[in-house]
């Protein structure tokens, strides 16, 4: 048996607490049985007690299962063996949430009895896999999140960990909604029709097992996140591939839904193509702020790279990109794409063309930003005061010239249209190169240790 | 058996370790010792592949630790400074836990198990849990923990640190006994007396770089420094021993301190030599702070 599993086990699972989940949830369960109410009352409070105990309860657990060891100092002593990331990571992940677990099945077992009496064999099973991938993305999201935190400190406040929590019960609050669309159970709850059919890459999908799909893909790739992020943990070299691998999934999965946005009588103008490169560089924009926010901003890596690159070591340094330069690279390379194709397919396109090249100039500057204020601040600072930076950037300027009667000058703040056209893009890219060269000036900036010396006892 | 070559290592505001190179032979017991913030922790988180290097390289029997940490992580032992237990697990299952994250086969963890916990003064705690045992007996699990494995490599970082003396004296026959096993151990303190009792090699590490530029040689310290102690005043004293060709440290009318050869014939000479030409000899022996000594030396060379 796995070591950290079983570890897990010892710690968790005595016959005491084993003993007592099971009292508290069959009392719960019969007191709902025989409460008088509706023959579903005691599967509706199981489901209940299902989502408290395995999404809610099983995410923090999950989210401790490092970064509590790194609290009580005894992460060194895990990573200092001979178990490997995969081991690692499982027998955690199932070996911090085992009692969790537990109740969960108790409780699940409710669940899909009932709803075998009612819908029959075929909708149980997928209410199975739905129950079972909404706690592995809540539990792998929550832990993901703390691993991805460990990179950038290691010690965590009460209030951190519930943050990392939070990650995974938000992760599992989006698959809630995306597989409630096309629940005939959840339609109840919001009084919206279900979803019966998806329209994906212009072919229609029956949307229960398409959602379902989708779901287990993302739950998948939480859990590959969370695999790479304990092989960096155990000091092992991650390569460019999986997030590559990554992009180009989430790029060809959110540009299939080019459908949606037709919706839109504006949008509805443009050609399927333009539509489809637009949400795949939307995707990867949005990629480069959430990991350029997540990330460390680590001085000396990007001094490290810089010296890989000034030694002619192409492949050290482009093994070494963070998650963030891979996604710009890709944001970047589809936009261009995205203009050129609107050069050829779109009429007018000349002032389409300048806002998505001054949209890649400002996603360019406030990468550079964040570059820039870690490049001057201390290590242990957040990000807070960048995206306060970005806020004043994108709303609160904005607003004064505006209330100024400046509205001509906003150009300076967001991509818009220009006269003259090539005006736009000037501005933007005009910005992220003096911020990225104040930002290469300071990392270039080597340190030298200032000491004092005491003495040995 | 560990091979550091070059070693830089830099945190965001700081450089850690510049240039560090030094060799530690098999078998041995090795001091790291320096200032408060001087890099030690850093340079044994490097050894331990716990840290990847800004440049330079290091080398664990042979394997180098950016390209192979986890192989160099299976044979390593390593004590931090602070670190934790189990609390709610019992003695023999901490044990088993670290055997079996080893990769030792689940029928050879206890005996594995066994084994370590005789060597550290377990055995009769094995049913113990974790959080119930007084500090000694946590830094001897801890240390049990990580030999458990018998690692051809340990590094312990700060072990003797708030240790009562009896328990620092069962951890410096605990450390030469894993030696005599065949083990290789770096150990960072700052208690320099003890380490005269088992190390043989100290490295002195102060502002990131190894002062002296090399590892100093405990035993050869502690042989070649005499101290002479005259019962009777005479001027002549330091004149004297000049005179016999031997490296006068300092000296005046009574005592005298001294660099001379450890062959004890050549000693006893000495001292006849000395009681022939009319001293009161009061007491002749080797310096019992010349570690501390050769420390200073180094850090003050590098001060000034």
């Amino acid at each position: 048996m796995n070591p950290e599993f079983l570890r897990n086990l010892w710690l968790e699972l005595s016959p005491r607490r084993v003993l007592l989940m099971t009292v508290l949830l069959g009392l719960a369960i019969f007191a709902a049985a025989i409460s008088g109410g509706r023959d579903y009352l005691p599967a509706a409070v199981a489901e209940s007690l299902y989502y408290f105990i395995v999404v809610i309860w099983g995410a923090r657990n999950a989210a401790l299962s490092v970064v509590g060891e790194i609290r009580d100092r005894t992460w060194d002593l895990q990573r200092l063996s001979a178990l490997g990331a995969g081991e690692m990571t499982w027998g955690k992940l199932a070996g911090s949430t085992i009692y969790n677990w537990y109740g969960g099945a108790l409780c699940l077992a409710v669940v899909l009895v009932y709803g075998f009496a009612k819908r029959g064999p075929a909708a149980t099973f997928i209410d199975l896999i739905y129950y079972l991938t909404i706690g592995v993305i809540a539990q792998a999201g929550a832990m993901l999140a703390s691993l991805i935190a460990v990179r950038r400190r290691q010690r965590h406040t009460r209030f951190e960990i519930f943050l990392y929590q939070l990650a995974g019960f938000v992760a599992a609050l989006v698959a809630f909604w995306v597989w409630e669309m096309a629940d005939p159970a959840g339609s109840i709850i919001t009084h919206r029709p279900p979803t019966d059919f998806i329209v994906w890459w212009g072919q229609s999908f029956d949307a229960r097992p398409f959602l379902l799909v989708s779901l287990a893909l993302f739950g998948a790739w939480i859990l590959v996140g969370c695999y790479r992020e304990m092989r960096r943990e155990l000091k092992m070299r991650n390569g460019p591939l999986v997030w590559l691998g990554f992009l180009v999934f989430m790029g060809l999965y959110v540009a299939g839904f080019d459908a949606w946005l037709s919706r839109d009588a504006q949008m509805a103008q443009w050609s399927v193509g333009t539509l489809r490169l637009l949400l795949a560089a939307s995707m990867y924009a949005t990629l480069t702020y959430i990991m350029v926010l997540l990330e460390p901003k680590d001085r000396v890596l990007y001094r490290w790279l810089g010296s890989q690159l000034g030694h002619g070591r192409i492949v050290a340094f482009f093994a070494n990109f963070q998650a963030w330069m891979m996604s710009y690279l890709a944001a970047a390379a589809v936009t261009l794409g995205l203009i050129l194709w609107v050069g050829r397919h779109e009429s007018s396109p000349a002032e389409a063309q300048a806002v998505i090249a001054a949209g890649l100039g400002f996603l360019t500057r406030d990468v550079g930003i964040f570059v820039l204020y870690h490049a001057f601040a201390s290590r242990r600072r957040g990000d807070f005061g960048v995206l306060a930076i970005l806020f004043a950037l994108y709303v609160l300027l904005p607003e004064i010239a505006k209330g100024l009667g400046l509205s001509s000058d906003l150009t300076i703040f967001f991509p818009q249209p220009t006269t003259p056209i090539w005006l736009g893009p000037a501005v933007a890219w005009g910005e992220a190169l003096v911020i990225f060269a104040l930002a290469f000036t300071r990392v270039a900036l080597v340190s030298v240790p200032q000491r004092t010396r005491a003495l040995p006892a | 058996m560990i091979e550091v070559r070059d070693l830089t290592y830099e945190y965001p505001a700081t450089r850690a370790l510049e240039d560090v190179s030094l060799s530690v032979p098999g078998g041995t017991i090795t001091a790291l010792v320096g200032p408060n913030g001087a890099g030690k922790t850093t340079l044994l988180r490097c050894l331990a592949a716990l840290e990847p290097p800004y440049s330079g390289t290091v080398a664990i029997d042979g394997l180098d630790t950016g390209a192979n940490p986890r192989e160099i992580h299976a044979r390593l032992g390593y004590l931090p400074d602070f670190y934790g237990l189990y609390d709610d697990l019992t003695v023999r299952r901490c044990l088993t836990y670290a055997a079996r994250a080893h990769a030792i086969a689940p029928s050879l963890a206890p005996p594995a198990v066994e084994k370590a916990a005789r060597r550290v003064g377990l055995l009769d705690r094995l049913e113990s849990k974790a959080g119930e045992l007084s500090r000694g007996l946590r830094q001897r699990l801890a240390i049990a923990q990580a030999i458990v494995h018998e690692p051809k490599v340990l590094l312990l970082d700060e072990p003797a640190a708030g240790l009562d003396p009896q328990a620092r004296r069962d951890l410096s026959t605990l450390l030469v006994s894993l030696r005599d096993a065949g083990m290789t151990l770096v150990v960072s303190s700052h208690i320099l007396a003890e380490l005269e009792d088992y190390c043989s090699e100290m490295i002195i590490i102060d502002k990131g770089r190894v002062a002296g530029g090399k590892p100093i040689k405990v035993k050869e310290v502690e042989r070649v420094r005499y101290a002479i102690e005259l019962a009777t005043a005479r001027a002549d004293l330091g004149e004297f021993l000049h005179g016999e060709g031997i490296d006068v440290l300092e000296a005046d009318d009574r005592h005298a301190s001294i660099v001379f050869t450890p062959n004890a014939a050549a000693r006893a000479k000495l001292v006849r030599d000395l009681v022939g030409a009319g001293f009161e000899l009061a007491s002749f022996g080797a310096e019992g702070r010349s570690l501390e000594e050769a420390y200073f030396a180094e850090v003050g060379k590098e001060a000034s």
